[in-house]
C-alpha cells in the first residue's frame, strides 16, 4: 500500500496503540487505514499511508506481524519517539492515530482500568514540542481516566494547535433511522439506553447523548451535577419517575435486540417486573447541564444488546429517537463496521487538518464517567461537578454521523 | 406423487373445543380505542416460536415498535387457524383403525394415563371437562405449538377450518381482514416436489376465503405473506379473483419494507441500466426474499414495471464465467458487498476487511454458487447472486444512466426480534386501515413468477427460459414504502 515513489502529498501516518489482536480496538482502527473497508458504495482505501505502528503490549494472537509483512511500508517500531520520528531524530509524520482501548493495564482507585491514552500523549506532544511542529492527532474513545490528564490533552492541543479527535464510534454509526437532532431545538429530557457495565460501555452511552444534546439551543452549557443510580435504587428511581419512563420506552421502541420479557415470545414491551429479572446490575448517569437540561445514560445489561435514544423536542407531540447502530461483530456480523465512520472522520481530519467534531465533547463525556464512577463510589446521592461545568462548546452544525 | 391439497376442515373434531372461553386476560390487553377494532382473521401453518406466523402474528396481540413508540394496531385478532395442527389431526389414526389394529385396547390395558381430562382431577373446574375433547398440541406431537395458549391469553377462537375462522363460529363473515403466513413446518411439513418446490398452500387458503366471500358477496382486504403460490398461474388466479371480488389483496417479504443502511432508494423515474443483489440462502427461500429486495428497487425505473423478457439460473463456474462475460457486473457486485457488514473467510480469521472482489477469493468462499439472471422487456439487467460462505447479509447495487451507483444494505435485524417484520406489520395494518395496498400486489406476482421460471430453468439444466407469461406491468408507488421514520 505505501511503496516508494508514495507521491508526497499522502500523509504519512504513525499509529500508536495497546496490543493488537483481533477484533480489539486498535486491530479495526489500523487495518482499516492499512487494508481499506466499504465506504460510500465502494471499496475504499484510504488517500494516506500508516508509515509505522508502535504496539505497547505483545503477546499470544498479535496480529502486527502479520499486517506489518503485508504492508511492507509500515515499520514496527519500538518505541513512540521511533514511530513518530523514523530515526530522523524530529517528527516525521502528518498525522498520529491513537488507540489506547484494550489491553491489560492495572486499575485505579475507583475501579477504572489506567489505560495510557494520556502517557501516550505526553510522549507524542513531546515530539512535537521538539520537533517545533504539530500534527492532526487521533484519541479512540475518552481521553483519560483521570480528569486532570484529560484536561490537560485538550490544553495542550490548544496550546500547540493541532486538531485533537476522538471519542466513540456510537457518535458516527448509523442511525436507524437515519435522523439528526434538529440544530438549535430546545430539550428539556434525554436519555440513551444501552448495554454493558460501569467503566465499559457507559462511556458509548456518554457518547451516544453528547452527540446529540450538543446540537440543542445554545449548545452544550457544561454539567452542574450528576447521580448515579445502581441496583434496587435504580428501579425505585425508574418508578417514581426520576427519568422519563415515557423516554426509555421511546428509546426502546427502538432496539432491535430487545429480550423478550416471555420466552415464548419474540419481540415484547417488557413489563418493569421482567425488566428487573432481566438486568441484575442496572446502571443511570442522571445529570443536569447549566442550562436545565435533564440527561439520563441507562445501561440494562442483560435485556438489550443495543444503544438508543430519545429526547422531548420543544414543539414536537412525540420523542425524538433513534438507534446508534453498531454491527457487533458477536455472531451478528463479522466486521465491526461502525469503526469506518470513525476511521473515515479521522482521514477527513488527516486531510483537511480540522478536527470533524470538537474534542470538548470527548472531554465532558471522559469527565463524566469519571464523575459518575467518583459518585457511586463515594456512596453519594448526587455529586456536584464544577471541572464539568465549565466544558461548554458549540457543535459541528454539519452531520458526521453514517448515512451514505 | 404427494397430493398438496390438504384436507381442511372436514375433520370428526368437535368445533367446540378449540374456541377456548377467555379465560386469562393478557397483561398487553388488546387496546380498545375510539374506533371500533379490525376484527382480523389470522391463517396460518405453524404457530411455533420463532416462525413466520409467531413473529407477525403476536405482532398484532402485543403490538409492535414502530416510529419510536410501542405501536398497538387498533385489530382484534378474531379467530386463528393454524393448519399443521388440523393436518396432524386428521393423518393420526381414527377410532376405527386404532381398534383393528389393537392400539386402543392395548392402551386401555395400560396404567391409567393422567390424562388432561380426568374427571378426578380436582383442580379443573367442572364447566371445563367439555373442553379437550381433541388431542392436545402434546398428545399431536406439536410440541412447540403456541397457538392453544395464544387463543386463552388473547381470548381469540382456535379455528380448524379456514370457513370457520371467518365467520368465528357463526353463519356470515364476521371478520374486517385476513392475514395469511403460510410457511414450510417442521413436524408435519409440506411435501416437496422434483423442482425444490415446497408445494405450500397458499393458493388453498385464498381460495377458500374467496369462496366465502364470493357466497356472501362481501370481501374483506387480504395479506399473504411472501409468495402467493409456488405456481405462477396460481398467484395470477389470485390477482383475478382479488380483482373481480374487489377486495384489496397484497402480497410479499419483510425485506422491500425493512429499514436501509444507508437510508436510500432508486429515484423514481430514474434510468436504471443494471442491479446487482447479493444474499444467501436456499433454494425457494430467501431468494424470494431477495428478489423482492432487487424488484423493489427496480419497479422505480424508468417507465415503472413492464415485465421480464427471459430468466436463466446458473450455478458453479458458470457464475463466475457470467461475471467474466460481463452479464453481471463485476463493479456492481464489488459495489453491493462494500455494504456488507459479514464478509466470511478471512475476516472471521483474523477481523481483517476485504474487498472480496478485487482480492479474487469469491470462488474460494462460495463452493456452490447461483445466478438468477434476469433480462426484462425494457433492456435492464438484474441479477441475484447467492452467495452462501462469502457473507450473510442482503445487498444490493444498481447503476443508473450516467454511471452513479445507487447501494445498501437491506437491515435485517437478527433473531428473536426480527424488527423488520415490524416494518411489514405496520404495512398490513395500513392495508387494514385504508382498504388500500401501499404497495401493488402485482410486484409479489411477479417474483412469484420469477422463482417459478428460475426453479424451471434449473431444473431444465440452466436453460435460459423466456417468459411471454412474466409479461407484468404496474406503476410503484411513488413514496418509498421501505422503514425510514
Amino acid at each position: 500500500m505505501a511503496p516508494n515513489g508514495t507521491p508526497a502529498k499522502r500523509p504519512r501516518l504513525a499509529g500508536v496503540v495497546t496490543s493488537y489482536k483481533k477484533l480489539l480496538h486498535p486491530q479495526q482502527v489500523i487495518d482499516r487505514f492499512l487494508d481499506g473497508y466499504g465506504w460510500h458504495g465502494t471499496y475504499h482505501r484510504p488517500a494516506m499511508d500508516m508509515v509505522s505502528l508502535y504496539v505497547d503490549q505483545h503477546g499470544e494472537g498479535d496480529l502486527f506481524k502479520e499486517r506489518a509483512d503485508r504492508h511492507p511500508g509500515m515499520k514496527l517500531c519500538s518505541s513512540i519517539e521511533e514511530a513518530l520520528t523514523l530515526g530522523t531524530g524530529k517528527l516525521a509524520v502528518d498525522g498520529v492515530v491513537v488507540v489506547a482501548e484494550h489491553g491489560v493495564y492495572p486499575l485505579s482507585p475507583n475501579g477504572i482500568m489506567m489505560r495510557p491514552h494520556y502517557e501516550f500523549f505526553e510522549q507524542i506532544t513531546k515530539v512535537f514540542r521538539a520537533s517545533g511542529r504539530s500534527v492532526p492527532y487521533f484519541n479512540d474513545k475518552e481521553l483519560s481516566w483521570n480528569w486532570d490528564w484529560s484536561k490537560k490533552m485538550v490544553d495542550v492541543s490548544h496550546e500547540l494547535n493541532f486538531p485533537l479527535q476522538g471519542g466513540s464510534s456510537l457518535a458516527v454509526t448509523w442511525r436507524v433511522p437515519s435522523v439528526e437532532f434538529p440544530l438549535g431545538a430546545v430539550t428539556k429530557e434525554a436519555v440513551s439506553v444501552g448495554y454493558g457495565g460501569m467503566t465499559s460501555y457507559d462511556f458509548h452511552g456518554l457518547e451516544t447523548i453528547q452527540c446529540m444534546v450538543e446540537r440543542r439551543k445554545g449548545g452544550e452549557s457544561g454539567v452542574e451535577w450528576i447521580e448515579t443510580y445502581q441496583g434496587d435504587r435504580f428501579w425505585k428511581a425508574h418508578q417514581d419517575g426520576v427519568w422519563s419512563q415515557a423516554l426509555v420506552k421511546s428509546a426502546l421502541s427502538r432496539s432491535a435486540t430487545l429480550r423478550p420479557g416471555d420466552p415464548t415470545f419474540t419481540n415484547i414491551f417488557p413489563t418493569i417486573e421482567q425488566m428487573k429479572a432481566m438486568v441484575p446490575e442496572p446502571l443511570a448517569y442522571h445529570y443536569k447541564h447549566r442550562d436545565g437540561l435533564i440527561s439520563t445514560m441507562i445501561l440494562m445489561n442483560g435485556m438489550v444488546r443495543d444503544f438508543t435514544f430519545a429526547a422531548t423536542i420543544e414543539g414536537q407531540a412525540k420523542p425524538f429517537s433513534t438507534q446508534m447502530y453498531l454491527p457487533m461483530p458477536d455472531g451478528r456480523t463479522t466486521l465491526a463496521s461502525f469503526f469506518s465512520p470513525l476511521v473515515h472522520n479521522a482521514e477527513e481530519m488527516f486531510l483537511t487538518g480540522k478536527s470533524q467534531y470538537p474534542i470538548e465533547r470527548t472531554l465532558l463525556t471522559s469527565g463524566l464517567l469519571i464523575e459518575g464512577v467518583d459518585c457511586a463510589r463515594k456512596g453519594l446521592q448526587r455529586l456536584e461537578t464544577p471541572n464539568l461545568a465549565a466544558v461548554t462548546y458549540q457543535p459541528n452544525p454539519k452531520s458526521t454521523f453514517w448515512r451514505s | 406423487m404427494l397430493t398438496r391439497r390438504r384436507f381442511v376442515g372436514y375433520s370428526a373434531l368437535s368445533s367446540s373445543m378449540l374456541a377456548y372461553p377467555s379465560l386469562l386476560h393478557s397483561a398487553f390487553g388488546q387496546t380498545s380505542s375510539a374506533q371500533r377494532p379490525i376484527r382480523l382473521a389470522i391463517l396460518g401453518s405453524t404457530y411455533r416460536r420463532g416462525s413466520d406466523m409467531q413473529t407477525i402474528a403476536d405482532r398484532f396481540l402485543t403490538g409492535f415498535p414502530y416510529e419510536g413508540g410501542w405501536h398497538m394496531p387498533n385489530v382484534k385478532v378474531a379467530s386463528v387457524y393454524v393448519d399443521e395442527r388440523i393436518r396432524k389431526a386428521s393423518a393420526a389414526s381414527n377410532e376405527f383403525e386404532l381398534a383393528v389394529t389393537g392400539r386402543a385396547r392395548r392402551r386401555q390395558q395400560g396404567p391409567p394415563a393422567q390424562g388432561p381430562a380426568a374427571p378426578a382431577d380436582p383442580k379443573r373446574a367442572p364447566d371445563e371437562r367439555w373442553e379437550p375433547i381433541a388431542p392436545s398440541s402434546e398428545e399431536q406431537g406439536l410440541t412447540n405449538d403456541l397457538s392453544p395458549e395464544r387463543a386463552r391469553q388473547f381470548a381469540f377462537r382456535l379455528c380448524h377450518n379456514i370457513p370457520e375462522a371467518l365467520r368465528c363460529g357463526g353463519d356470515r363473515i364476521a371478520v374486517d381482514a385476513v392475514l395469511t403466513i403460510v410457511e414450510q413446518c417442521n413436524d408435519f411439513p409440506y411435501a416437496t416436489n422434483d423442482k425444490a418446490q415446497v408445494l405450500l398452500p397458499q393458493y388453498d387458503f385464498f381460495e377458500q376465503c374467496a369462496q366465502v366471500f364470493e357466497t356472501e358477496k362481501h370481501s374483506v382486504p387480504y395479506f399473504n405473506h411472501k409468495q402467493l403460490s409456488f405456481s405462477f398461474s396460481e398467484a395470477e388466479a389470485m390477482v383475478k379473483a382479488a380483482e373481480r371480488l374487489k377486495f384489496p389483496l397484497m402480497a410479499g417479504s419483510s425485506m422491500p419494507v425493512t429499514w436501509r443502511l444507508p437510508d436510500v432508494d432508486v429515484p423514481l423515474g430514474a434510468r436504471v441500466q443494471e442491479a446487482v443483489m447479493v444474499g444467501v440462502g436456499g433454494l425457494g427461500t430467501m431468494d424470494f426474499d431477495a428478489l423482492e429486495a432487487l424488484q423493489c428497487m427496480l419497479e422505480r425505473r424508468k417507465g415503472g414495471e413492464t415485465g421480464v423478457k427471459s430468466v436463466q439460473f446458473l450455478q458453479g463456474d458458470d457464475v463466475w464465467a457470467a461475471g467474466q462475460a460481463g452479464r453481471w457486473s463485476k463493479e456492481l457486485l464489488s459495489s453491493a458487498l462494500s455494504r456488507s457488514d459479514t464478509p466470511m473467510g478471512l475476516t472471521m480469521l483474523d477481523g481483517r476487511n476485504q474487498d472480496l472482489v478485487g482480492d479474487g477469493v469469491l470462488p474460494q468462499l462460495v463452493k456452490d454458487p447461483a445466478a438468477y439472471c434476469i433480462e426484462y422487456t425494457d433492456g435492464t439487467k438484474g441479477t441475484l447472486l447467492m452467495l452462501n460462505g462469502a457473507i450473510h447479509d442482503f445487498n444490493i447495487s444498481a447503476r443508473l444512466a450516467g454511471q452513479e451507483m445507487v447501494s445498501t444494505q437491506f437491515f435485517m435485524p437478527p433473531t428473536p426480534n426480527e424488527t423488520y417484520s415490524a416494518c411489514l406489520a405496520a404495512k398490513i395494518e395500513q392495508l387494514y386501515e385504508e382498504r388500500k395496498a401501499p404497495y401493488p400486489v402485482q410486484r409479489t406476482l411477479l417474483t412469484t413468477g420469477l422463482l417459478e421460471a428460475f426453479l424451471n430453468s434449473r431444473h431444465r439444466l440452466n436453460q435460459r427460459l423466456e417468459t411471454p407469461h412474466l409479461a407484468v406491468n404496474y406503476q410503484p408507488p411513488t413514496e418509498s414504502q421501505y422503514a425510514r421514520s
